[in-house]
């Protein structure tokens, strides 16, 4: 094949470490099943944009019984929530999650044993969801707006606290031997690409990402870090370059510095994978970060598939493409042809003496 | 100056108002109008996240002076819908998660709506064009097209409006799709960021920052620009009442640079002003006297003997090598049948969240002082400044404001500090906003990375051994550092049971732009050489991708390379559903791209050639006009 655009694909695996132990990792919330059968969490960091603050609110409802958009979470302020660290390294769902359920979990049985004694009935009989009430095998039920109301009037207001933490060792300074995570997430990407070998212009049609979270709380929302990382990956992967010379800045705007625009962006595939973390209430893990590890080496394998050029320097512009498909030995096919040779002899060696 | 008089109709209402002549169309929106829906993100017409309607075209405010918004009628994101209700283009982009930090989504939300207002009919090509002035950092794009689809057909009529309504749980709210809480606020512009919070008698802050990338400072005169008209106080590093310097894990960075600099834009001085002009003038006149230092620019030459010190403390310029040793490498590499050999590289990148650093700071009536910033680390940038300006913790609160993206570079408390030092010395409320090129020059990158390989491989595709060199380059402070070697070390040879490694990272001083935190921490560098070794192994082991990485792969029972017993593991699973979900044909990576049976299946998009669709709808319909 001669022609100008060249298609190829390729893949990537990668990894991720959950719950960060090295440096003893901790979260803390406080929790109220409040009037109307709403809920109160605080909590001291939230949202960057990953969508933690839903998923705080759908794990508080699902321990309260209540409805997510029933659930205010007060946040971010040191001086007004209880500590919950920082929010990056892939820690919020994992960390501020599960002490954001533990708190939930722990306001709800105040509420429960109230409710308990009020029905006359055992309190491992009563579930509450989506703002009711109700003791399994009887006819009793209720709104939590009642029984939020129904606490109260018996002189209890239900509120929990929760701290959460992760366990580990961190790494021994000679060897690195530790366990430095709780949990660890996998991910494998495949990546399709077209390379202009005229222009040296790379364009990704396809990306199908399957990565393990754990457990997918809003899959939708697990959908938008899995497509936003592999965007980043991809910009990376192919124009994104901050470039000084000594010292100054040469991308010092939008116009120098290139981000990937509508234009850019391959079709999505998504696959959740869920291996429930054994070592957490919630059971969930993480995909913030993890989304974007395979996405570069995927691409630079799908490059190689297309064009036969290895770019191991990123990165792959049209300019770095275009040059590396002038300088172009296939070194690699070499190998691979001796590989092949060597291992065949060597078989017929063993079958030989066999 | 003589002021200038704008009469226009913004969102269906008469203005008639004086302002500055200096103030672009985006300046008398927000300031003059508190109209702060529309957002900076670059202020140089490339992001699109100050976009509106001016004469009913789609136009980026910053590229506008106000002047000539006279006589216009302006719609801004305020304006699309009555208040308090949204349009269904919003509600779509609420439906599909279509927002996620939310900074770019107001001027987005206005293309998308420009787009369909074009071209009802537009298709998905088409509207990929019509948005490609705008830029999104966070969602990859995908949910606004979906949104921007479930939108252009409830407008249509062909799609029901039940489309925009949030799916139905069953028995559970773990593992369902809520809608976003937050995103009624985003679509709508209504979610006040750090630069979108006005307060009474606020100042405007402005930083001085070094010309130089390594230079001692001789002496700062701050006299004049402390004696000019509006200027409430001008701050050095001489006002830092406590123990200066934070960082991540070690304290190396000053508040303002303290008799040197280290890397250009560094803050030096910074003014606070009644406003920003003033601001701005006063930093011209404050004279710094410098004398320039060799600069070290190549981290492969921080450690040679007789390099320039960046810092007095670590005289080799090493920040931190982190070693992992495991098994016998030696042995491994006798063991093996094939020996690779190569070396990788990663660039610097840049987080570019759309909302540019910014915040506020001012002193409470009970002493406390109070910092707003979008800051992804409050509780460690509390304790940090609280140690600085000699404060008990409980004088000290941090207010995380929404978060336009953060990424990681948000970790740094890079000009809380200045901000809190001059609420202090004023007792006003100050803000700080900054400009994108300040942002990109004074902001922390994603390490620049060279890896040194050396894997052992038996026939069979087991990896025998694996040596891994990784040398990075810190930048002028510590910042996240130590941590991004650590996990780039503890990630580094991927996620496979390797027996026998010697990994090896390390991280230096030069006087490049700071590195520090950033999606994947190292994990992306470290990975990006060793998924790249897999494939060259396989190609010469006439191996499938997939099968050497299965060969070698992390099962239940396996040690990490940090010696971890792994109780789970799921690579099995997560390789097979993308293999299948991606319709993989099996065979060695060895160039069979012209040959391979799956390739442009429906799950692909078609290859793009630039302005092509647009060209097509505007020959097909009557309006031929483009917008600019």
């Amino acid at each position: 094949m001669t022609s100008r655009m060249k298609r190829g694909r390729g893949m990537a695996a990668s990894w991720y470490g959950i719950a960060r132990t090295a440096t003893i990792d901790r979260a803390g919330a406080w929790a109220e099943l409040d009037d109307g059968g709403t809920g109160k969490v605080v909590t001291g960091v939230t949202e960057i944009g990953e969508g933690i603050l839903t998923v705080l609110a759908q794990v508080a409802a699902e321990e309260m019984g209540i409805r997510p958009e029933d659930v205010t979470i007060g946040d971010n302020d040191t001086s007004r929530a209880p500590e919950a660290a920082h929010a990056g390294a892939t820690r919020q769902t994992y960390m501020i999650g599960n002490s954001v359920a533990l708190a939930a979990r722990e306001a709800r049985d105040a509420l429960f044993e109230e409710i308990a004694d009020h029905w006359d009935v055992p309190v491992e009989s009563l579930r509450a969801f989506n703002g009711e009430i109700w003791a399994e095998d009887t006819n009793l039920r209720m709104t939590m707006e009642d029984a939020v109301a129904t606490c109260k009037g018996r002189g209890v207001v239900p509120v929990g606290s929760a701290s959460f933490t992760a366990h580990g060792t961190g790494l021994d300074p000679v060897d690195g031997s530790g366990s430095p995570w709780q949990a660890y997430v996998f991910g494998t990407q495949v990546a399709e690409v077209e390379v202009d070998t005229w222009t040296g212009e790379v364009q990704v049609l396809g990306i199908w990402a399957a990565h393990d979270v754990g457990r997918a709380i809003n899959p939708r929302g697990v959908e938008g870090q899995i497509e936003g990382g592999v965007v980043q990956g991809l910009g990376q992967a192919l124009m994104e370059e901050y470039t000084t010379e000594k010292g100054h800045a040469i991308t010092h705007g939008f116009a120098k510095y290139i981000l990937p625009t509508s234009l850019d962006i391959p079709q999505i595939n998504c696959s959740i994978v869920e291996d429930p973390d054994p070592k957490s209430p919630l059971r969930a893990k993480g995909i913030g970060e993890p989304a974007l590890v395979p996405t570069a080496p995927a691409i630079m394998n799908a490059i190689y598939d297309a064009i036969g050029v290895r770019i191991k320097s990123l990165p792959a512009t049209p300019e770095r493409i275009l040059e590396a498909l002038r300088n172009h030995v296939p070194g690699r096919e070499q190998i691979a042809q001796s590989a092949r040779l060597e291992r065949a002899e060597a078989a017929r060696h063993q079958s030989a003496k066999v | 100056m003589p002021k200038l008089r704008i009469e226009a109709e913004v969102n269906g209402r008469k203005v008639n108002r004086e302002t500055e002549p200096h103030k672009r169309l985006l300046d008398f929106l927000r300031d003059d109008l508190n109209l702060t829906g529309t957002k900076e993100g670059c202020g140089a017409g490339e992001c699109g996240t100050c976009s509106v309607f001016v004469d009913g075209k789609l136009v980026k405010s910053c590229l506008m002076p106000a002047g000539k918004a006279s006589g216009a009628k302006i719609e801004t994101i305020e304006g699309l819908a009555k208040p308090g209700d949204l349009t269904p283009m919003q509600r779509a982009f609420h439906k599909t998660g279509a927002s996620q930090c939310g900074y770019c989504i107001p001027g987005m939300v206005m293309a998308a709506t420009s787009a369909l207002r074009e071209n009802p009919q537009a298709d998905i090509e088409e509207i990929k064009e019509r948005l490609g002035g705008n830029i999104c950092r966070c969602t990859g794009y995908t949910k606004i097209f979906e949104a921007v689809e479930i939108a252009k057909g409830v407008i249509a009529g062909t799609v029901p409006e039940t489309a925009l309504e949030e799916d139905t749980v069953d028995d559970s709210f773990i593992g369902a799709n809520v809608r976003r809480l937050d995103a009624p606020s985003k679509v709508s512009g209504r979610l006040k960021y750090a630069a979108d919070i006005k307060m009474p008698d606020m100042l405007q802050m402005q930083v001085l920052r070094s010309p130089h990338a390594h230079a001692r400072i001789l002496s700062i005169d701050t006299s004049e620009a402390e004696a000019m008209d509006g200027v409430a106080c001008v701050i050095t590093a001489q006002d830092v009442p406590g123990t200066d310097g934070f960082g991540v894990f070690v304290h190396d960075q000053p508040i303002m640079a303290r008799d040197k600099v280290r890397h250009v834009g560094e803050a030096v001085a910074a003014v606070a002003a009644e406003d920003l002009v003033t601001a701005r003038r006063a930093l011209s006149k404050i004279k710094v006297e410098y004398e320039e230092l060799p600069g070290l620019f190549d981290p492969g030459q921080a450690m040679d003997p007789g390099a320039p010190v960046i810092h007095d403390y670590a005289r080799d310029n090493l920040i931190k090598h982190i070693p992992v040793r495991k098994g016998d490498v030696t042995a491994g590499f006798a063991e093996a049948d094939l020996i690779l050999e190569d070396d990788f590289t990663t660039q610097q990148v840049e987080h570019a969240y759309l909302e540019p650093e910014a915040g506020i700071a001012y002193v409470d009536p009970d002493d406390v002082v109070v910092v707003i910033s979008p800051s992804q680390n409050i509780s460690h940038h509390r304790h940090m400044l609280a140690e600085i300006i000699a404060k008990p913790i409980n004088k000290v609160r941090f207010i995380m404001s929404p978060v336009g993206g953060g990424f990681g570079g948000k970790e740094d408390m890079i000009y809380q500090g200045m901000l809190a030092l001059a609420a202090m010395k004023t007792h006003r409320p100050v803000q700080l906003n900054f400009t994108r090129e300040e942002s990109l020059i004074a902001s922390a990158k994603r390490h620049p990375s060279r890896v040194h390989y050396r894997m052992g491989v038996k026939w069979d595709g087991r990896v025998t051994a694996i040596e891994f060199d990784m040398l990075s380059d810190g930048g002028a402070f510590g910042m996240s550092s130590e941590g991004v070697m650590r996990k780039a070390a503890i990630l580094s040879c991927g996620p496979y049971e390797v027996h026998n490694l010697k990994v090896d990272t390390r991280v230096v001083y030069t006087n490049n732009t700071p590195s520090g935190a950033f999606r994947t921490f190292g994990g992306m560098q470290a990975q990006f050489a060793t998924e790249s070794m897999m494939d060259m192994a396989a190609e010469a082991l006439d191996m499938d991708p997939f099968e050497i990485r299965r060969v070698n792969m992390m099962k239940i029972g396996a040690k990490t390379h940090t010696q971890q017993t792994l109780e789970t593991a799921s690579l099995d699973r997560v390789m097979d559903a993308a293999e299948q979900a991606s319709r993989w044909e099996k065979g060695a990576p060895r160039v069979r791209g012209a040959t391979r049976k799956d390739l442009n299946g429906p799950d692909t998009r078609q290859p793009c050639t630039l302005g092509a669709r647009i060209k097509k709808a505007s020959t097909d319909s009557d309006e031929s006009e483009r917008v600019a």
